[in-house]
C-alpha cells in the first residue's frame, strides 16, 4: 500500500487554521464547563488572542517560497499567507466590536466566538486550496458557520429571515459551484488546479461546451459568494438581519477568501482556455456590479443596508482587478507605470502581478474601513428599534460629532476611505487597482469604475453630513462606553489613515504575495 | 450490432426496463382483477392493528431532529472507523494519529452536546 509520506513539517503551513480550530474547541468546552462564571469577557479575549496568534503565524510564512501542502491539495505561498493575515485582522477587529454588542443583548456565548473562529479557519484554508474538492469543503466550512452566525440572535424575525435566505441561496450557489467543478473534472480528469491547464486546452478543442459550461457555473457560484451583480439579491437582507459584528466578518472575511479562491481557480483555468473569454466574463460582471451596487446604495437611508450595497460596489472594483489578470499580452497600451515598482518577470507577468497587488491591497483596505464602519453602526444601534428597522436610520448619526467627537472622526475616516478619498487607505487601494486596470488596457472599465466611485462619494458623505452638520435629536439616549469597541475603532482608524499616507510597510509583503502568479 | 461505449450497460437497461414495467404492471393487474367490497372499517387508516388516534401531521419536539442529527454524525464516524480498523496494520502510526485527531475532534463535540443537555430527553 502506498502511504502518504507526511511529516510534521507538512502541518506547519496549516498552523493558522489549526490554531483557530483549537481555539474554537477550547471556547466550546469553556462554554459548557465554565458557564457559571459571571463574566464571559475571557471568551472574547481568548478569541482575539487566537486571531493574533494565527495572524502572526501567517506573517512568519510571508517570505517563504511557495510549497505544496498535504500532497498538493493545498498550496502555501505568500498569497495565501497574506489573505490569512487579512482574515485574522478582520476576525480580531470584529470580535473586539462584538463584546458590547452581545452584552447589550444578553447573548454572550462561547458558541458565537467559536463559530467566528471556525468560519475564519475555513477562510484561511480556502485561500490555500489548490484542488476543487478541498476548495468546496472549505467553502462549506466557512458558509455553514456564517449561516448559523447570521441567525445567532434567533428570537427576532429579521435574523431568522436573514439566516434562512442566506442558507437557501448559499446552499444553492454551493451546488452550482460544485456542478461546475464536476463538469471541469469531467472535461479534464483531474481536480488538481495545477494539473488542469494542459487537459483543459485539449478539452477546449474536443468538448468546448463542457468546458464553457463548467467555467460559467463556477463563476456563477463564486459570484454568489462575493455578492456580484446579478447574483447579489441576498446581500442587503442578510447583511441587515445578521448581528452587526457578523456582518462585518461576512463582508470582509468571506469576500477576501472567496476572491482568493476565485483568483487561484481562474488563474489556473486561464492557462488552459482562451483568457479573452475570462476577461470578457469578468469585465461584464465588474461593470454590472460597480454600477448597480453604487446606484442601489443611493436611496438607502438605512446605514447598515447602505453598507451592504457599498460592499457589492466594492466587489465590483475588485472584479476589475480580477479582469485585469486575464490580459492576453503586453501591447502598445501597456505603460506599466505601477508595475515598474515590481521586480523581475516578463511585462505580461508584471501586469498580472500589478493587478494581484491591487486586489490584495484592496482587500486589506476594505477590511479596515468596513469593519470600522460596522463597529460604529453596532454601537449606535438600539435593540428596541431593530424589528421596526429604524435602528440603523441615518437620523441616529445626527449630531454624533457633538456627542462623541472621537467616534464621528473615526466614522468620517471610514466613509472617506470607502469613498476613496485621500489620504486614506481606500484611496491608495483604488489607485492601485485602477492603475493595474489601465496598464492592462481596460480603459473603459476604469472610466466606469472611477465614475461610479464618484457616485459612491454622495452616499458616504451623506453620513458625514448627518454626523457633523445636523443637531443632536431630541431625547437622544446616552451612548454607552465600550473599551473593546473603542480599541477596535482606534486600531482601524489608525490603519486607515497611516497606511493611506505611508503604504510602505504593506507594500513589501504585497510585492512578495503578488509575485507568485507573475510568470 | 457494433459495440459502442454504452454496450456493457445494455443488461442494466434491460433490468431497469423490466423493473419499471413490473412496477407499473402489477398495480394495474390487482386493481383491474381484484374484487372491491368497501366497508367503513376498511376505509379507516391502518395503524398496526390499534385504533388510529388522529392525523399524523403533528408538531414534533425539536429534540427528535437533534437526536437524528447526532446519530448521523456518529454514524458517519463509524463509517470512517471501519476501513481504518481493517487496515490498522498497514496504516501504522500515521493512521493511528490521524484517526486520533479525528476522534478527539468528535469527542470534543460529544462533551459539548452532553454538557449542553442535548442528550437529556426528559428536561
Amino acid at each position: 500500500m502506498n502511504l502518504p509520506n507526511l511529516s510534521l513539517a507538512d502541518f506547519l503551513p496549516l498552523l493558522p487554521a489549526i490554531i483557530m480550530v483549537v481555539g474554537a474547541s477550547i471556547l466550546l468546552l469553556s462554554e459548557v464547563f465554565l458557564s457559571t462564571t459571571a463574566s464571559r469577557a475571557y471568551q472574547a479575549v481568548l478569541t482575539v488572542v487566537t486571531a493574533v496568534a494565527a495572524g502572526a503565524m501567517a506573517l512568519t510564512t510571508m517570505f517563504e517560497p511557495p510549497q505544496e501542502v498535504m500532497l498538493g491539495f493545498g498550496v502555501m505561498d505568500p498569497f495565501s499567507s497574506f489573505l490569512t493575515f487579512v482574515v485574522c485582522v478582520g476576525l480580531g477587529l470584529a470580535t473586539l466590536s462584538s463584546v458590547s454588542f452581545l452584552r447589550k443583548r444578553g447573548a454572550e456565548r462561547g458558541e458565537f466566538y467559536a463559530l467566528m473562529l471556525f468560519a475564519s479557519a475555513g477562510m484561511s484554508l480556502l485561500a490555500m486550496s489548490n484542488e476543487l474538492i478541498t476548495l468546496f469543503v472549505n467553502i462549506e466550512v466557512l458558509s455553514l458557520s456564517t449561516y448559523a452566525l447570521t441567525s445567532y440572535l434567533r428570537r427576532g424575525t429579521r435574523p431568522s429571515e436573514a439566516g434562512f435566505k442566506y442558507f437557501i441561496l448559499g446552499a444553492f450557489s454551493s451546488a452550482v459551484l460544485l456542478y461546475g467543478a464536476a463538469l471541469l473534472y469531467g472535461a479534464t480528469g483531474t481536480t488538481h488546479l495545477t494539473a488542469m491547464a494542459g487537459p483543459l486546452s485539449t478539452a477546449m478543442s474536443s468538448q468546448p461546451g463542457l468546458v464553457y459550461a463548467g467555467i460559467i457555473l463556477v463563476i456563477t457560484g463564486f459570484a454568489f459568494k462575493v455578492a456580484a451583480v446579478p447574483f447579489h439579491m441576498w446581500t442587503p437582507d442578510v447583511y441587515e438581519g445578521a448581528p452587526t459584528p457578523v456582518t462585518a466578518l461576512m463582508s470582509v472575511g468571506v469576500k477576501a477568501a472567496a476572491f482568493a479562491a476565485m483568483v487561484r481557480v481562474f488563474f489556473m483555468v486561464g492557462k488552459g482556455v482562451d483568457p479573452q473569454m475570462l476577461l470578457g466574463l469578468f469585465s461584464v460582471l465588474a461593470f454590472l456590479t460597480m454600477v448597480a451596487g453604487n446606484l442601489l446604495a443611493i436611496p438607502q437611508r438605512n446605514v447598515k443596508r447602505m453598507l451592504a450595497y457599498s460592499s457589492i460596489a466594492h466587489a465590483g472594483y475588485l472584479l476589475v482587478g480580477v479582469a485585469a489578470l486575464f490580459v492576453t499580452g503586453p501591447g502598445e497600451q501597456f505603460r506599466l507605470l505601477g508595475a515598474s515598482a515590481l521586480t523581475g518577470g516578463t511585462p505580461l507577468g508584471l501586469a498580472r502581478a500589478e493587478a494581484l497587488r491591487g486586489i490584495l491591497y484592496y482587500l486589506l483596505a476594505y477590511t479596515f474601513s468596513a469593519v470600522g464602519a460596522f463597529a460604529i453602526v453596532s454601537v449606535l444601534e438600539r435593540r428596541e428599534d431593530e424589528e421596526k428597522g429604524t435602528a440603523w436610520d441615518l437620523e441616529r448619526f445626527s449630531g454624533l460629532a457633538q456627542r462623541k467627537p472621537g467616534w464621528a472622526f473615526a466614522m468620517a475616516a471610514f466613509m472617506l476611505s470607502l469613498g476613496g478619498i485621500p489620504p486614506t487607505i481606500g484611496f491608495m487601494s483604488k489607485l492601485l487597482i485602477f492603475q493595474a486596470a489601465v496598464d492592462a488596457g481596460l480603459i473603459g472599465l476604469t472610466i466606469v469604475g472611477v465614475l461610479s466611485s464618484a457616485v459612491g462619494i454622495y452616499y458616504y458623505l451623506r453620513v458625514v453630513v448627518y454626523m457633523f452638520m445636523r443637531p443632536v435629536p431630541e431625547g437622544a439616549q446616552a451612548l454607552e462606553k465600550s473599551w473593546s469597541t473603542e480599541l477596535a475603532l482606534v486600531l482601524s482608524t489608525a490603519a486607515v489613515v497611516i497606511l493611506g499616507i505611508i503604504p510602505g510597510p504593506i507594500m513589501g509583503w504585497l510585492e512578495q504575495a503578488s509575485s507568485i502568479f507573475g510568470q | 450490432m457494433t459495440p459502442t461505449p454504452l454496450t456493457p450497460y445494455l443488461p442494466l437497461a434491460v433490468v431497469l426496463l423490466l423493473a419499471g414495467g413490473m412496477a407499473m404492471l402489477i398495480p394495474q393487474i390487482t386493481t383491474r382483477l381484484g374484487p372491491r367490497r368497501p366497508s367503513a372499517i376498511k376505509a379507516t387508516s391502518f395503524e398496526a392493528g390499534s385504533e388510529s388516534s388522529g392525523p399524523a401531521r403533528q408538531r414534533f419536539a425539536v429534540k427528535f431532529y437533534v437526536v437524528a442529527l447526532l446519530f448521523i454524525v456518529f454514524d458517519v464516524e463509524a463509517v470512517f472507523l471501519y476501513p481504518w480498523a481493517v487496515n490498522f496494520q498497514a496504516l501504522g502510526w500515521f493512521g493511528y494519529v490521524e484517526m486520533l485527531v479525528f476522534a478527539v475532534t468528535l469527542v470534543v463535540g460529544l462533551i459539548y452536546i452532553w454538557k449542553k443537555g442535548a442528550l437529556d430527553w426528559e428536561s
